[in-house]
This record gives C-alpha cells, structure tokens and sequence, in this order.
C-alpha cells in the first residue's frame, strides 16, 4: 500500500479509521523491514519499492523543511542513497521510517544550519534556470483565487521559516507525517517531552504569526 | 472533565491531540463538553484549529519525473568508483572516532614529553698543556725515584748486613 493512501485514511476524522489505520501501520513496519532485509541479500527490486513507498513522504517533508523544490530532491537522494549504502549493515532494530526520517531530518537540518537556505529559497517570481517563468501546477483555480492562495502560502511559509530549525522538523513530522511524540522523539533523538515541549511552542508560534488567516 | 485542563496544566497537549484528531473518542466528546462552558479552552481550541487548517493548505510542488533515473544513476557511479572512494563515502560516524584520537593524541604528546633527553654528544677532551720544563722535571723525579728503589733493594739484598 503506498504511503500516501495511508495519511489520506488517518487524515479522516473517523475514529474507527484510526483503529485501522495503525494495523496498516504494523504491516507497513513489518513490510518495510522485510524489503530492507531483501535489499540487504542484494535483491535490487526491493529497494525500487521501497523507493516507491517512501519517495513522495521524504522528498516532502525536506521540502517543507528547506522550502525548496531543487534542494529537497537533492537532498532526499541523498537520503536514499544513504539507505542504500547501509544495506549491508541494516538491523531491523527500529521502525524503518524512523531511521529514514533521521536521515532525512538530519540532511535537512544542517542544510538549514549551514545557512545554504538564505537566497535560496522558492519564490512565485524566480525565473528557471533556463530564463522562463515558473509554470504554477493548475489547481483549478481562478487567477484571481490563485493570487490569494499564494498569498496566504507565502505567509504560512514565512510562518514555518521563522521556527527554530528543531521545532520546524518537529511540526513537520507531527502535522504532515502524523507521527506520534515516541516516533519523533526517536527521528530527533531527544526524550517524548521534549517533543511535546518543542511542538507547544512551535504551535505557539504559529498561532500567533497565522491567527489572521482565520 | 473535572476543571479547566489550561489550569491543570495539560491543555497545551490536550489542544494539539483535540485537533490533530487523536484524542480517544470519548476524551474528545468530555474535552467538546467542556470548551461549551469554558472560553478559554474553545478560543484556545479554535485557534490551532485554525493553525491546522492554514498547514493543510500548503499543498507540496509537484516531484521531477526523473528523480528515480537520478538517483539510480548516482547509485550506479558509487558502484563503479574506486574501492577507497566508497569507502570514503561509507556512513562512518566520525563522532566515536573523536575521543579516540584525542586520547592518542595525548597518548603520543606524553610519549614524546618523557622520553628521555638524548645524550649530548662528548665534548672534545682539553688536553692540558704541558710545559717543558714540567717535562723535565717529571723525568728527573722519576730517575731520583728509581735511583731511590735501586739502593734500597740492594741494601735488603745484602747478605752482610744480615
């Protein structure tokens, strides 16, 4: 089952969805330690699956991480290049989307604190390398709608941008890759209440800077 | 729900899961009974409602379509490099490493501070000067000596005078 299909099932507000998804989940986290184990024994196809199920998950959340396009496929090739050098090594010992987002969090947030990030970031007026304007993706949207849509997007990026690099991570994970406080506090290697700390804040913050937009 | 969970002390968490839609069903029914009496809580509420709504709306780009050919690309050029380069390039935590080479570094610092001193070289040997008539006179006290040793085993050897 793709990744994708499983946030779209526990974006639900349905209870009864949520008892299902987190058996999905445990076969998820068996399956994925399973192909891990395959790519280990050398089986090439495996690892393309796991490249299927996880691509979309990664290369968003660096995304939103980094707030650019270029930068997040970069680096989330980096991340699977990483998985795929580990390969020999691998130990199902934890939850293999924690060992990937630790992955991806870490690339992301040195990327961050190297201040890479400063003239780099995705804006609606950049022009493409080869000289064209940037194409929006059609969401069937008037232009006029579009305007307000990238207005508030812009607002809500700058919202994100102004967190601690930490509590950036921390909502990322908690809000888009509906992890719960053990699993984050696994990516950021820190204790359960320090997640819960950092997303208080985080939230916080964004209440703050986004309570306009109600 | 008995009091204000803001003056209890676990609002904050209990906002966040009220509106991340993972409070247990019936955790969700006391907290909505509460906030219909409780301002604080439905403005509190309303507002990371609002936080949540406003996320939702940031829709990611679109992802390249060769990003698998890339990948798989970079994939196989670590595959044909060089032994040394992919072994450069092996996830190696250089952070255990860290100790361990200060800890030879002291190690070879210490070695190096008390061996021992080298052994100066020796110094060429003065040889005193000696002055001729020194010379002279060291000759002459030897032939008085021997002069001396002469007589008197001559005296121990007489037979008369024993």
């Amino acid at each position: 089952m793709h990744p994708e299909s499983i946030d779209s099932q526990a974006a639900q507000p349905s209870w009864n969805g949520r008892v299902k998804d987190n058996r999905v989940a445990h076969a998820a986290l068996e399956r994925d330690a399973e192909l891990m184990l395959r790519v280990r024994e050398g089986d090439q196809a495996s690892f393309g699956l796991l490249l299927e199920l996880h691509r979309v998950s990664v290369i968003h959340f660096i995304y939103r991480m980094v707030q650019n396009q270029a930068v997040a496929e970069e680096l989330a090739q980096e991340v699977f290049l990483r998985v795929y050098r580990s390969r020999g090594t691998y130990e199902p010992t934890a939850k293999f989307t924690t060992w990937l987002f630790r992955i991806a969090t870490h690339l992301g947030l040195n990327w961050i604190r190297d201040g890479r990030n400063e003239k780099l970031q995705d804006s609606l007026d950049q022009e493409t390398s080869d000289g064209a304007t940037r194409q929006l993706p059609d969401r069937g949207r008037t232009v006029e709608q579009e305007l307000v849509y990238q207005a508030k997007l812009r607002e809500i990026r700058q919202a994100i941008e102004s967190l601690p690099s930490k509590q950036r991570a921390a909502v990322m994970m908690h809000k888009y890759e509906e992890m719960e406080y053990t699993q984050i506090a696994n990516v950021l290697t820190c204790s359960e209440s320090a997640v819960k700390s950092l997303l208080f804040r985080a939230y916080e913050s964004l209440r703050t800077r986004l309570a306009h937009m109600a | 729900m008995e009091g204000c969970p803001l003056e209890k002390g676990n609002g904050a968490e209990l906002v966040l899961s009220y509106g991340a839609r993972t409070l247990a069903p019936d955790q969700a029914a006391a907290f909505e009974r509460h906030m219909s009496s409780c301002a604080a809580c439905r403005e509190l509420a309303a507002a990371q409602q609002d936080v949540w709504s406003a996320l939702d709306a940031w829709t990611p780009e679109p992802i390249s379509p060769n990003f698998d050919e890339k990948l798989y690309q970079r994939i196989l050029q670590e595959e044909q490099s060089p032994w040394w380069q992919r072994l450069f390039r092996a996830n190696w935590s250089l952070r255990p490493a860290m100790p361990v080479a200060a800890a030879c570094g002291v190690l070879i610092a210490a070695f190096l501070l008390r061996s021992p001193q080298p052994i100066p070289a020796p110094q060429s040997f003065s040889q005193p000067k000696v002055g001729i008539e020194q010379v002279e006179r060291a000759l002459d006290d030897i032939d008085m000596l021997r002069q001396i040793g002469v007589e008197s085993s001559s005296q121990a050897h007489s037979p008369e005078k024993i």
